[in-house]
């Protein structure tokens, strides 16, 4: 802006410094012009003089007998001439001796004579024509000359100019003067040329200086021009002076204008600069607040996704459960959400909508999923616990948002899931949509009493959750997803494990979609109830893990000792021979029930990766020996045949794999 | 578990409560040590309270039964569970202890 500004002022001096020259150049030749116009007229006005003082002096010559010839050739000559004032012939002292010492005649302009024309003697005491410079100087050049302007206060009784010539007897004796005035009036007129501008001034002086056209006085301060020109004739200097403020008036006018205009332009450049760097300002403000929300949101994005489980699979150590989850939010962050975590061989699931979007949703979302994580620690009845989220939640519930929520609890021992709805979608059992009691959202009404449901998980057996935004996703023709599609892919996957059918999912949504905006957070949570199954550490303390596994299962009463037995010793045998001396590793025992050729059977598999030991091969114990022949070891593996049906042992993929099977319609218990 | 020892006369009672299982059978078999080391006494295995055993437990009962054999000492397994006595059977010891 600066550069501009100085950009703009320098064109601005430039430019007043050109016009200034410019002008200087035009006025210094129109003065010249004017001059040299002034000095023709005055030469031509002083030559005129001149003749006729030549012409008087020849006139006056031939008369010099007739003294009163004079009065008649001054006379005439004035006639003649305009320009003359007055005309003299002044003789030198006693010339006529019958007129006296002086005797001059003249003939002067007059308004108060008949003719306009005063034709006198003038000289005398009182006008001593004899000491005038005209005179003297008159008898003394021979040739016209001009005297110093003086007040002729006896002929023309006004400031005049004079030129002298001599007038001479046959002898050649100069014995008069004549004297033509000029009236300094008279030069006047020629102010034609010299008045150059209205206000300038001009002035004509002699050769010393005298004024013959006086000039007003300068001003101090005030700057003139000065253009000088001299008359060669006369030896009179014309000058022409004109005070720079008018000469420069115009430009100074127009450099004024020009300057407002300037500054006003400057002004308006200023004025669109600040608003632009104002607009600019507010923009990077604008620019910097949407960057800090993008951050921000992003940040919130992360610490929200933070919160759902999206390490898949989510636990290492556990065959029994295969789980796949995904939300993708409509938006930055979502009110869909979906978590599950394992207590006691218990899963504790949910997946649920928060109504709204966006932020406040987010927020109500994680409440809500605190809440589950909290109320889960201590409760396991899943009508309780969604009776503590949605009393917790409803406790500061201002905004009134609500959530459908799907809560539940899958005993992993017994495949035995209970489970609470809450306004949400019901969740697909295999191929089946589960039954759903028509519980409230959770956050609508603290104290509303919800109502629980059971259902038996299969090994195998997947149940999938959802939220709206699948079925309800919507195409560019604003078709949506339905939920015939949705079971049709279910069937199409059906078997599958939780990650596929999940992403088959997914792609058949986005498919579908076909580059629709996303309108709501799509949520869906796929578990599968592999079968039951612990693992333990290489640890002898583990131990009483596998009694409490067991006893979750729900089988046969007079079955449990025998069993529980039966995989201890066998367990035990691992961590003793297949892992001596360690204490990493880890022991696998899963449990399948299935109906076999000897009618429903459960089959255990204890697997673990230590060194191949085949607990088959150990020998008989003969338990008819008495106390003192028996040997101390040897006891758990005659106990592990002497419990189950059917005992095998293979390596497998450099794993230990002990199969036990016992029949259920057959028990044998001895 | 836990194992409580109570000596009256030339009676020594082992009261065994709880799972005596492979992880037990450690802290049990320092606690039995007493019984070891006695001569010409009557030591009675209260298994009253016993919920189950497995053949960790089963090697202490031995071992006891062992050691007594050498010192002059008679073992007797009172009150033993369904469960049990179901073990007992399979492994034989029903023979090796006497058994009220």
């Amino acid at each position: 802006m600066l550069v501009a500004a100085l950009f703009l002022e320098t064109t601005a001096c430039i430019q007043y410094i050109c016009s200034r020259a410019a002008i200087e150049r035009e006025v210094a030749l129109r003065a010249k012009t004017e001059l040299r116009s002034a000095e023709l007229e005055i030469n031509v006005l002083t030559s005129e003089m001149e003749a006729a003082a030549k012409m008087l002096s020849t006139m006056a010559e031939t008369n010099l007998d007739n003294p009163e010839a004079m009065y008649a050739s001054t006379r005439i000559l004035l006639q003649t001439l305009d320009h003359v004032e007055s005309a003299g012939i002044a003789f030198i002292p006693n010339y006529y001796p019958q007129y006296g010492r002086w005797f001059e005649v003249c003939s002067s302009r007059s308004d108060s004579v008949e003719g306009g024309i005063f034709t006198r003697q003038i000289g005398g005491a009182h006008h001593d024509y004899l000491q005038s410079e005209w005179f003297g100087n008159g008898l003394t050049i021979d040739s016209a000359w001009w005297c110093e302007p003086y007040l002729d206060d006896a002929g023309a009784k006004t400031m005049v100019v004079s030129c002298s010539y001599p007038i001479k007897d046959r002898e050649g004796n100069v014995v008069a003067v004549t004297c033509i005035d000029l009236s300094l009036n008279r030069l006047s007129h020629i102010s034609q040329y010299l008045q150059v501008y209205k206000d300038s001034y001009y002035s004509i002086q002699s050769s010393t200086g005298m004024d013959i056209v006086a000039r007003p006085d300068t001003i101090p301060g005030r700057r003139y021009k000065l253009f000088v020109e001299e008359i060669d004739a006369t030896g009179w200097h014309i000058s022409i002076i004109i005070p720079e403020d008018i000469l420069f008036a115009e430009l100074r006018r127009l450099g004024l204008l020009i300057t407002i205009l300037m500054l006003v332009g400057l002004g308006l450049l200023i004025f669109i600069m600040v608003r632009a760097g104002k607009n600019l300002k507010s923009l990077i403000i604008v620019n910097s607040q949407k960057e800090r929300i993008e951050s921000e949101l992003e940040i919130a994005q992360t610490i929200q996704s933070a919160m759902l489980p999206k390490v898949f699979p989510p636990f290492l150590d556990r065959l029994d459960l295969n789980i796949y989850g995904m939300v993708k939010p409509a938006k930055e962050i979502g009110g869909d959400l979906y978590d599950f975590y394992v207590r006691h061989d218990k899963l504790f699931f949910c997946l649920g909508d928060v109504s709204g979007k966006g932020v406040p949703a987010a927020l109500v979302m994680a409440t809500v999923r605190s809440l589950f994580r909290s109320v889960t620690s201590h409760e396991e009845d899943a009508a309780v616990i969604m009776q503590q989220i949605n009393d917790s939640l409803g406790e500061n519930n201002e905004q009134n948002m609500f959530v459908t929520l799907f809560l539940g609890v899958l005993d992993l021992k017994s495949g035995q899931l209970h489970y609470c709805n809450a306004g949400h979608n019901a969740p697909i059992l295999n191929q089946t949509a589960l039954p759903v009691k028509a519980n409230l959202p959770i956050g609508v009404d603290m104290g509303h009493v919800f109502e629980a449901q059971s259902a038996k998980m299969q090994p195998n057996d997947v149940i999938f959750l959802y939220t709206d935004g699948l079925t309800e996703a919507e195409n560019v023709r604003h078709e949506l997803f339905g939920e015939q599609r949705m079971m049709d892919i279910l069937t199409s996957v059906f078997g599958m494990r939780p990650r596929l059918l999940v992403s088959t999912m997914q792609n058949a949504v986005e498919s579908f979609v076909d580059g629709a905006q996303q309108s709501d957070d799509l949520t869906m949570l796929a578990i599968r109830f592999e079968k039951p199954a612990i693992v333990m550490r290489n640890d002898i303390q583990q131990i009483p893990t596998l009694a409490e596994w067991i006893d979750g299962m729900n089988i046969p009463m007079e079955l449990n000792m025998p069993i529980n037995l039966a995989l201890e010793e066998a367990v035990t045998n691992v961590m003793l021979y297949a892992y001596p001396g360690r204490t990493d590793g880890k022991v696998f025992v899963e449990c399948v029930q299935c109906n076999g050729v000897k009618g429903e059977q459960l089959i255990f598999t204890i697997s673990d990766s230590g060194v191949p030991f085949d607990p088959t091969q150990a020998p008989e114990v003969d338990t008819s020996l008495s106390a003192e022949e028996r040997a101390i070891g040897g006891l758990g593996i005659h106990l592990v045949r002497q419990l189950m049906d059917e005992i095998t042992y293979e390596r497998i993929d450099n794993m230990n794999v002990l199969t036990l099977v016992k029949y259920l319609a057959n028990p044998q218990n001895d | 578990m836990t194992t409580t020892i109570q000596q009256s006369g030339n009676q020594m009672i082992a009261l065994f409560s709880g799972r005596l299982d492979t992880a037990a059978a450690i802290p049990t078999a320092e606690a039995v040590k007493p019984l070891m080391e006695a001569e010409n006494k009557e030591i009675i295995l209260d298994c009253s309270q016993l919920e189950y055993i497995s053949s960790s437990g089963l090697r202490i009962f031995l071992s006891i039964r062992k050691e007594a054999a050498t010192l002059g000492s008679k073992v007797i397994v009172r009150s033993i569970n369904a469960d049990i006595r179901q073990v007992f059977v399979m492994t034989g010891f029903i023979s090796l202890f006497e058994i009220q």
